[in-house]
């Protein structure tokens, strides 16, 4: 019966993706003035009793449905409390949950729009940033569409742009305004490296990422759903192309840093570039700085005849000690120690000074990446 | 329930968020009410004085009223991170609601649940982590004999 009242009243809340369902057993932290605190079944059963006993009871009935559903995986009926694994939604939801945000009710694009350009605290012209949520094959895929309908020759042209031009613009700013941005932070890192660092920040896969946690997936126009890697790629950096249209380059640098950088919080220098030989580089370098090539000496050692050695493995140069790295192996520790000097040298340690987040007092580096690009 | 038994997190933020700037994290708020229950007063009372003055406070949330047939109201936010929230707000006043709904504006949508510290770091040790020759001198290090004690 209570299905039944589900499917008749056909209102939103009952078709919602209720991906933050209360279960039975959680706290819910905005109904602390009335109703049930913290939410069990017999609480349940109680404020049925109460006040508005039809309407609790339909609703009480859902979260039984709701707990029972969850309930099957954890075994115990009290403690139906599983956040990480989503339960597995019912056939008629998963059906719903496949829909696109602008599919499902209460959808203002326009509104939407300006909301992401407040969001993001930048003054976008509403018009470019459009353009940049229009891809190439949306457009392809909504003039079939119509053309399926038997549509004629004018009506079928969307008379749209896409933003691949837009996205082109906003990869090499961004790729040149970071490459920019490293060689003044980092003036000892060599090329390589900066290439490296710049190739991860706008790897598809990082702005992807940070794509989809600004929600671009349900604001970019694309034919699949749910939007691949690429498309939000190129849509992220089509807004960068927008701003960079909208509001010049150097309220466009501070947006590509305050998007990218922060990614590379906790991350190591050589997680990001991959050295194969960190001897090597580092002998090259010495060299170069007109330093004697550094000798490894083993400095500590512990559990030699065990089966978890470790050793310590210090780099001398001119007899003064110049970085020490530990291994299982003698060769592993000797890398490392590579490793711990080349972070040295390039002055990208784990201590380094964090980034510096405040507002820059001239232009220069934008002007420079963009005579550059 | 004990502690451990609850589902429980770090303190985190979305996309680390604020080092850069500061994104709001919610995207979208849905007020759902029916225009004749009772337990609707407030929410009509909160369409008609304040949704107004909200909207244009957050300009970074697009705020949809929609009177439904016969719902129990209630506030669908809607989260950057996918996270969607309902709260009910069943014969609640207007100042109730604003103050449900501004709550809702400022949390990051990420699972509430018990957090574990009300800190976190990265990089838990400055020092690096213990090892067995922590503090002890290097082999190499040659160490004369010991003075006589007088």
């Amino acid at each position: 019966m209570a299905r039944r009242e589900l499917w008749s009243e056909g209102c939103f809340r009952r078709r919602c993706p209720a991906r933050w369902c209360p279960l039975p057993g959680t706290l819910l932290a905005g109904t602390s003035g009335e109703g049930p605190c913290f939410l069990e079944e017999t609480d349940l059963v109680l404020g049925a009793a109460v006040i508005m006993a039809a309407r609790l009871l339909v609703w009480a009935s859902r979260q039984l449905l709701a707990g029972a559903g969850a309930g099957v995986g954890a075994g115990t009926g009290r403690l139906t409390f599983k956040t990480a694994p989503r339960q597995v939604k019912k056939r008629w939801l998963r059906a719903y949950l496949e829909q696109e945000r602008s599919e499902k009710p209460n959808w203002d694009y326009h509104a939407e729009i300006q909301a992401f350009s407040h969001r993001l605290h930048e003054n976008f012209s509403l018009d470019l940033l459009k353009t940049a949520f229009v891809n190439s094959c949306y457009i392809e895929s909504e003039e079939a569409r119509r053309r399926e309908l038997g549509l004629d020759k004018e009506t079928i042209a969307l008379n749209l742009q896409d933003n691949s031009k837009l996205a082109e613009e906003g990869m090499s700013f961004s790729r040149s305004y970071l490459t920019q941005c490293f060689e003044g932070a980092y003036p000892e890192l060599p090329a390589e490296g900066i290439g490296a660092l710049v190739d991860f920040l706008t790897s598809q896969e990082l702005v992807s990422y940070v794509a989809q946690n600004l929600s671009i997936q349900d604001l970019t126009l694309c034919k699949e759903f749910p939007a691949p890697p690429d498309v939000l790629q190129r849509t992220f950096f089509a807004v960068i192309g927008a701003l960079l249209g909208s509001s010049g380059l150097e309220k466009t640098g501070i947006f590509v840093r305050d998007f990218f950088i922060p990614q590379l919080i906790g991350k190591d220098l050589f997680e990001i570039w991959q050295v194969v030989n960190p001897m090597g580089l580092l002998v090259e370098e010495l060299t170069k700085r007109n330093i004697s090539s550094p000798e490894p000496r083993i400095t500590r050692q512990l559990g030699v005849s065990t089966v978890l050695p470790v050793y310590f493995v210090g780099l001398y140069c001119d007899k003064k000690i110049i970085a020490e790295g530990p291994g299982e192996t003698l060769l592993a520790a000797e890398e490392e120690a590579a490793r711990v000097a080349l972070r040295k040298l390039y002055g990208y340690t784990e201590n380094r000074r964090p980034w510096d987040y405040s507002k820059p007092k001239q232009g220069l580096a934008t002007e420079k990446a963009i005579s550059s690009s | 329930m004990t502690s451990r038994g609850s589902p429980s997190r770090f303190l985190t933020s979305v996309l680390h968020n604020g080092v850069g700037r500061y994104v709001r994290q919610l995207q979208r708020l849905q007020l759902l009410f029916s225009p004749t229950a009772a337990d609707a007063r407030g929410a009509r009372q909160f369409v008609e004085e304040v949704a107004v003055d909200f909207a244009r406070k957050h300009p970074d949330v697009v705020l949809y009223v929609r009177p439904c047939s016969n719902p129990t109201p209630v506030l669908v936010a809607e989260y950057l991170n996918g996270t969607v929230r309902e709260e009910l707000i069943t014969s609640k006043t207007s100042e109730e609601i604003l103050q449900l709904a501004t709550k809702l504006a400022g949390q990051s949508g990420l699972d509430i649940i018990r957090i574990r510290k009300p800190f976190h770091t990265d990089n838990p040790s400055i020092q690096g982590q213990w090892h067995p020759l922590t503090n002890k001198p290097s082999i190499l290090t040659v160490r004369g004999p010991r003075l006589q004690a007088q």
